[in-house]
């Protein structure tokens, strides 16, 4: 194995990462926010592939203009959903919520398998290839890791610089106290789930570009946020990116020493010893 | 007439449990109006009632005539109504600047939000230094003068205090008395809890007694001072 192989096949990982980034993101945002497990984000993720399969084959988008519009549309389900399945149980044990958001999944799936049977789809699309060394790099590849990039810049400006974004930090701080201060709280959690379930829909609109997907891809991508989350630090959406890279750098790395199918074990050998050794995530939340 | 805020026979409590039972209160605008009593009378019950945060069961809220009872904490908020929480309550992962920019969140208060943040800052000087910090970094004082600017922000008509005093060393404590002489100065409606009752018996107009979750003993502070049972209970004498 050349030099050159395996640094094609790091760069191929870590493009990956920022995608995977964003999808934890979402899952991280809602915990961070509201102290929900969203069961139902790995169903969103496949929506979000099948949202932009739809958009392509049905009526003939462009790819990346059909992620702008599931990512939109994850924004208004988001709302919906928290509506009906998350609000009335809010300050209800956590078990509570995740049965509520493990419905939402089972409805997302059960309804999607109807519609579109589990056989696998792709999107066909190209956007040819680079060569570094012997090895190639997917366009979409690199499309996708831009965009992810472009997302994660558009949330951090929106937290930071923008009322409604800070209000959202104020409410994931301290509800109460944002209540006081005439912050709509209700409202605000809504938007929250919504920005979580674009980000978990709109994740899956890229990844649908890359990898062929069924209705029950969603799981793995899930799991996957789930380890982000914790090597990032729940309720940290910078440190999701970058536990998306590590994600990445591992997926690229370990197929140059190994068989593939131990790459998730390695991932959850390290979800297991983060959790030990630093709970807080490798970068810790806020809190 | 002049009332502000009013109360009407109001009753609450937690669960099943009963706090308060049938208080009326009035303030006045323009005055400092204090409401005392010992652990557990209720006084923080009462202050979450008047903005909603636990549900009044019978009886009436009115802001300027207009009856409130049943309006959510962030309409209040808009309506004027600001109370500074027990415990500060502040976005400590925020910056002292964004507490202060969270505090002027309804729309009338944003539009006078640059002066008012200086008026924040000129009455706490080392918020302005620290602005840029986040406010879980302050000391307990200093988190207690931003909970208060943060409360200033919303443009307040009525500004509330639950216990402001409460973990604060005495000198921090008597500077906490200037502040709030200063707001009296300048004719902000106040209602404010407090378990130092000398000291806010000194500043305040009128007082409210709880006792047991019921209205004991109402007065101006002047004669409520001088009652024996308030002496013997609250001040110690």
């Amino acid at each position: 194995m050349s030099i050159n192989t395996l640094a094609a096949s790091i760069i191929d990982g870590l493009l990956i990462g920022f995608v995977y980034g964003i999808a934890a993101m979402g899952l991280t945002l809602i915990w961070g926010v509201m102290e929900v497990i969203n069961l139902s984000h790995g169903a969103l993720i496949a929506l979000g592939m099948f949202g932009a399969l739809l958009a392509v084959q049905s009526f003939g988008l462009y790819p990346y203009l059909a992620f702008i519009l599931v990512a939109a549309f994850g924004l208004v389900l988001g709302i919906i959903v928290y509506s009906i399945a998350i609000h009335r149980i809010l300050d209800a044990p956590d078990l509570t919520t995740l049965l509520s958001t493990f419905a939402v999944s089972m409805i997302i799936i059960g309804a999607g398998t109807a519609a579109f049977t589990t056989s696998p789809r792709n999107i066909e699309f190209s956007l040819g290839s680079v060569n570094v060394g012997s090895s190639i790099i997917l366009g979409t590849k690199v499309v996708a890791a831009i965009i992810a990039i472009i997302t994660t810049v558009l949330l951090y400006l929106f937290l930071y610089r923008t009322r409604t974004g800070k209000s959202i930090r104020a409410v994931a701080n301290n509800r109460a106290a944002a209540e006081l201060m005439g912050i709509p709280s209700t409202k605000i959690l809504a938007l929250s789930f919504g920005i979580g379930t674009l980000l978990a829909m709109g994740s899956g609109a890229l990844i649908a570009t890359l990898f062929p997907f069924t209705i029950l891809s969603g799981s793995t991508y899930e799991l996957k946020s789930f380890v982000i989350g914790v090597l990032g630090g729940l309720g940290n959406p910078a440190g999701s990116l970058v536990g998306g890279l590590i994600l990445g750098f591992i997926e690229g790395l370990i197929p140059n020493f190994m068989d593939t199918s131990w790459t998730p074990v390695i991932e959850f050998a390290l979800f297991v010893l983060i959790l030990l050794v630093k709970p807080q995530g490798l970068f810790g939340s806020e809190e | 007439m002049g009332s502000i805020l009013e109360l009407q026979n109001v009753s609450s409590g937690y669960g099943e449990v009963q706090v308060l039972w049938d208080i009326s209160m009035k303030m006045e605008e323009g005055k400092l109006t204090t409401l005392i009593g010992s652990n557990g009378a209720g006084k923080t019950t009462t202050l979450r009632t008047i903005m909603h945060l636990i549900h009044p069961w019978s009886g009436k809220i009115l802001f300027r005539g207009h009856d409130i009872t049943n309006k959510s904490a962030h309409l209040k908020v808009a309506l004027g109504l600001v109370l500074v929480p027990e415990g500060r309550q502040l976005f400590t992962n925020m910056s002292i600047m964004e507490n202060l920019e969270m505090g002027a969140f309804s729309d009338k208060a944003r539009k006078k939000m640059e002066g008012n943040i200086e008026k924040v800052f000129e009455l706490f000087p080392r918020l302005k230094e620290r602005r840029n910090q986040k406010a879980g970094t302050l000391s307990g004082g200093e988190q207690q003068m931003l909970a208060i600017g943060r409360g200033m922000m919303a443009e307040p008509d009525v500004l509330m205090f639950d216990e402001p005093s409460l973990g604060l060393a005495p000198i921090l404590v008597q500077e906490l008395f200037g502040i709030v002489d200063r707001l009296k100065e300048q004719k902000l409606t106040m209602l404010l809890v407090e378990q130092n009752v000398h000291l806010a018996l000194t500043v305040s107009d009128y007082v409210y007694v709880l006792t047991s979750g019921r209205m004991e003993i109402e007065g101006p502070a002047a004669e409520v001072q001088k009652m024996d049972k308030v002496k013997k209970a609250y001040l110690g004498i």
